[in-house]
């Protein structure tokens, strides 16, 4: 299975699970409105955009259609499935030889073995939901979990029975050093966060994540072992994220499942099987199966005031009914059940997001702000950065900005240390390993790039934030200003005009003559301000620009401006400039 | 055969090694690999040689043809050198060489003739914030290089969260700084300041931020890993979703013209809550629907009402103050703007495209 964030919705079983007041261009139109983005529509399917969502309900043909039923107050098509009605309620059965050894991250662990079935094609309405849902159909026996699992968004898995050692499932954690072959033929290696389903004598597949090769259902298999679990999300994301497994499977156990749910959807595959021929022979649960109703007391002043809008209350009534939570009005509210699926509603805002999508934000009016202005905060760093570059502009130069990092280039030809600079640990590709701690040699970069397409003088500046580690602290992030000059032999001589202009506000920093292997022996300074170096000037040694291809005189100056002394100086004075 | 390609390379030695200037030995390159350079010659005549020879000219002519481009490149680094060694002598007093210096037009027409530019995305933020000072906003610096504690978990995205996926993060190591491994990180948005800006001021607060950002993203026309984003925060009694739709208008009709429809529309960010994107008209088509836009309509800004949780992270009381996040991507906002066909241009640095601004 490759990886898929979002939802397709089948349109015919849409309409078989709802009976819709509106056409389905409506449906279509309305979701964005009032529910969730849309990506693709076709005439098969409407896929939601699930990226990062909350919703787990939507991952689900049932949850969905509970939501198109509410935003367009129409009835959903079905009946929740009692607890009296599951399939193994009503005889007597033998339980299925199962252990699990970490219930802690398996809340709910379900098996039932089903005998005297056999591998055929599925029917074309199977083919066609599972197809317009984008899941491949792939023989009647494997189709059942797929299509239970879009119903009611509950992950299914079938094992062949004749494959595992004994008839006896275990769920445990990895231990180092253990190996799988998932269905894919790979070999993958485990650690101790990654939970298994194994028989006697070997891992049969990642629990959550991936079946393995040697336990599949093949064209031989009469008797499966059907699994419907819950894991511990976070444990199947961390397993699915370091495999690169991501799976249709994987996403729902991560964005969670309930356990009504999970018992519904066993029943209604088991039901499938049997109308396949198959007998139920043994059914064990494991774990405890009530689910509590969480309540949540909503204000109706709360509900208004975070709006900003009187929706009457019939109409929120109305609204919360339509989303099947059970009302009942009390003083200035209402105390609320919310629906067993609806695992993002938890608090009284989760619930106004409720009301005011259904009532419509687009119908949300514009309403100045009130209230009193807060007090000032010092803006002078920002004024001065602005103000800096206005005055650069003026004497000719050009704004550049560049990125964050330093190339591969700049770090071999400059012959940075790396274990000076802070590293991206998972780094797009190497050039964008380490973070800069100066900004001139990506000026100088920009210098020879802008060479190369014909320009004869240069004259750029940069102002942003290096970076530099220290000590048991983040990282320091200071502002800078860099300035570069390629415009003749005495590219260094109008540097230094523009820089005593900025020296005028700058203060006093005064040039002293440093050594520096990147720079001309005899045209290079550093820069001091009381007693501290705070930059530096001069030529960039040729021996590094002819590196970047670079045959005339580059000048630079680096500059710290995040002295705050400094700041409150030069915004008085650059003004003027 | 063999004594002609012997007598280049001897005579062509020494020319290389008595070369005085790069000009020199880019003559002697052109000479020997130009297009009817010695070198570039021999090999056509090889069909007139017969086998048996060739299976020692050829070697020869390969291993000739590479000694003279090591040689050329090695006196090449020696002219260089000679060159750099003389660097010392090139000691000068510096000073202002245009006088007096506070005269823009006379250094502008030095250094470049027609004047230099602002950069279109600092004219842009500019602008931004002129117009939300206006409403009493003020601007915070919060750090680029953060923890994981307040680019996510403060802001109610624990660890393992499905909705780390809405940010594809990248990871910082700083062995001084002495935090754990996968603690550090760049942030992936401004929101990283939402919960120190409560920290550090009391309600009401109308606070903005205006930096750079960075996200895991390989780069493509629309794509960028390093990118800029806005954001305010803004909390204070009563403030509700009206304020938000104002907002929107307020900031859409300065930047596109007054003619923009604004609306929003549910979407879920874990940090408020009722969470909303904002949709401005298409600029373009006028809301008929067009290559751009998804059927009339801009997705333009992300924005809800703060979570109660997260105004509990940073010590304000849900129940007395509410608040607004709403923020945008500068670069969306340039490119629709200013009609910038590939994001990457930002960043690019290319002076071709800063002067157009």
């Amino acid at each position: 299975m490759t990886e898929r964030e979002n939802m397709k919705v089948s349109k015919s079983w849409l309409l078989e699970l709802t009976k819709l007041e509106v056409s389905l261009d409506e449906v279509v139109r309305l979701l964005p409105l009032r529910t969730i983005g849309t990506k693709e529509i076709t005439e098969d399917f409407i896929e939601l955009d699930m990226k990062g969502y909350n919703r787990a309900d939507l991952l689900s043909m049932r949850g969905v259609t509970y939501e198109v039923a509410a935003i367009t107050d129409s009835k959903v098509n079905f009946d929740e499935t009692d607890e009296n009605e599951y399939i193994w309620e009503s005889n007597k059965l033998p339980q299925a030889k199962v252990e699990v050894e970490c219930p802690k991250l398996v809340p709910l662990y379900c098996i039932a073995k089903i005998s005297g079935l056999r591998v055929e094609p599925s029917n074309k309405d199977w083919v066609k939901k599972l197809e317009d849902c984008g899941v491949r159909s792939v023989n009647n026996l494997a189709d059942i979990t797929n299509l239970a699992m879009l119903e009611y968004g509950q992950p299914m898995h079938a094992f062949d029975a004749g494959q595992v050692k004994d008839e006896v499932l275990i769920v445990r954690t990895a231990k180092d050093g253990e190996q799988i072959v998932t269905l894919d033929e790979k070999k993958r290696d485990l650690i101790p966060s990654d939970i298994l389903i194994c028989d006697s004598e070997k891992a049969l597949g990642l629990a959550g994540v991936m079946g393995g090769k040697n336990c599949e259902v093949t064209d031989e298999t009469n008797t499966i072992l059907l699994e419907a679990a819950i894991f511990d999300p976070i444990f199947i994301r961390k397993t699915a994220q370091r495999l690169n497994l991501p799976s249709e499977a994987s996403r729902r156990f991560q964005h969670g499942l309930t356990k009504k749910r999970l018992l519904q959807a066993l029943s209604a595959a088991i039901k499938m099987y049997q109308d396949l021929g198959g007998n139920l022979e043994a059914i064990s649960i494991i774990g405890d199966t009530s689910e509590p109703t969480k309540k949540i007391t909503v204000n109706q002043g709360r509900v208004n005031s975070l709006i900003g809008v009187d929706i009457k209350p019939e109409d929120i009534e109305n609204y919360l009914k339509r989303l099947y939570f059970g009302v009942k009005k009390i003083e200035n509210g209402w105390e609320l059940e919310v629906p067993y699926y609806r695992l993002d509603v938890n608090i009284e805002a989760d619930v106004i997001e409720e009301i005011a999508r259904m009532y419509g934000y687009e119908k949300i009016p514009s309403k100045k702000l009130e209230g009193n202005i807060p007090e000032k905060i010092d803006q002078k760093l920002f004024d001065f950065i602005y103000n800096l570059k206005i005055s650069l502009v003026d004497l000719g130069l050009t704004e550049v900005q560049t990125y964050s990092f330093y190339s591969t280039k700049i770090l071999s030809d400059l012959g940075f240390r790396n274990s000076d600079l802070i590293k991206v640990s998972n780094p797009m590709s190497s050039e964008t390993e380490y973070l800069r701690d100066m900004l001139w040699p990506n000026l100088l970069e920009k210098v020879a790039f802008n060479l190369k397409q014909g320009y004869e003088s240069i004259a750029i500046f940069e102002v942003g934030k290096v970076y530099v580690p220290r000590e048991n602290d983040l990282p320091e992030e200071k502002y800078k200003l860099a300035i570069a000059i390629a415009d003749g032999d005495d590219s260094i001589q109008k540097l230094y005009t523009i820089f005593q202009k900025l020296n005028e506000y700058f203060g006093d920093t005064k040039l002293e003559a440093g050594e520096s292997e990147l720079f001309h022996p005899v045209r290079a300074w550093q820069l001091m301000k009381g007693g501290r170096q705070v930059g530096q000037i001069g030529e960039v040694h040729p021996r590094i620009t002819n590196k970047f291809g670079i045959e005339k005189r580059v000048a630079i100056i680096e500059l710290e401006i995040s002295n705050k002394q400094a700041c409150d100086l030069w915004s008085l004075k650059i003004r003027n400039l | 055969m063999e004594d002609k390609i012997s007598g280049i390379k001897k005579t062509y030695l020494d020319k290389i090694s008595s070369a005085k200037s790069l000009g020199d030995l880019d003559e002697i390159f052109l000479a020997l690999f130009g297009k009817s350079g010695e070198i570039t010659q021999i090999p056509k005549e090889f069909s007139k040689i017969p086998k048996e020879d060739l299976k020692t000219i050829a070697p020869l002519f390969i291993q000739t043809k590479k000694e003279l481009e090591e040689a050329i490149e090695k006196r090449r680094e020696e002219v260089r050198e000679e060159k750099y060694a003389k660097l010392s002598d090139e000691k000068i007093v510096l000073q202002p060489v245009l006088q007096p210096v506070l005269q823009p037009e006379r250094l502008q027409a030095k250094i470049k003739s027609d004047g230099g530019h602002l950069h279109p995305i600092t004219q842009l933020e500019h602008e931004i914030t002129e117009l939300f000072r206006k409403l009493g906003f003020q601007q915070f610096n919060a750090p680029h290089i953060d923890t994981t504690k307040y680019n996510f978990e403060l802001l109610n995205i624990p660890e393992g969260h499905p909705a780390m996926d809405l940010w594809d993060t990248l990871y910082v190591e700083c062995k001084k700084c002495n935090v754990n491994p996968g603690e550090l990180l760049l942030r992936t948005h401004t929101s990283n300041a939402q919960v120190r800006i409560m920290e550090q001021n009391k309600p009401p607060i109308r606070m903005m931020i205006l930096d750079r950002c960075f996200r895991y993203e390989n780069l493509d026309a629309r794509h960028e890993h390093t990118f800029d984003q806005f954001e305010i925060v803004y909390i204070d009694k009563k403030v509700n979703m009206t304020n938000l739709q104002y907002l929107s208008e307020y900031f859409l009709k300065a930047i596109f013209g007054t003619d923009i429809k604004v609306r929003m529309l549910p979407k879920y960010y874990p940090f408020v809550e009722p969470g909303a994107a904002v949709e401005g008209q298409c600029i373009f088509c006028k809301g008929k629907g067009c290559k751009i836009c998804s059927k009339g309509w801009l997705e333009l800004t992300g924005a809800g009402m703060i979570h109660p949780q997260v105004l509990k992270n940073g010590g304000i009381d849900p129940n007395i103050y509410s608040g607004i996040a709403w923020g945008f991507g500068i670069y969306r906002i340039a490119l629709l703007k200013y009609g910038v066909p590939d994001v990457r241009q930002f960043l690019s640095g290319d002076l071709k495209f800063l002067e157009k601004y």
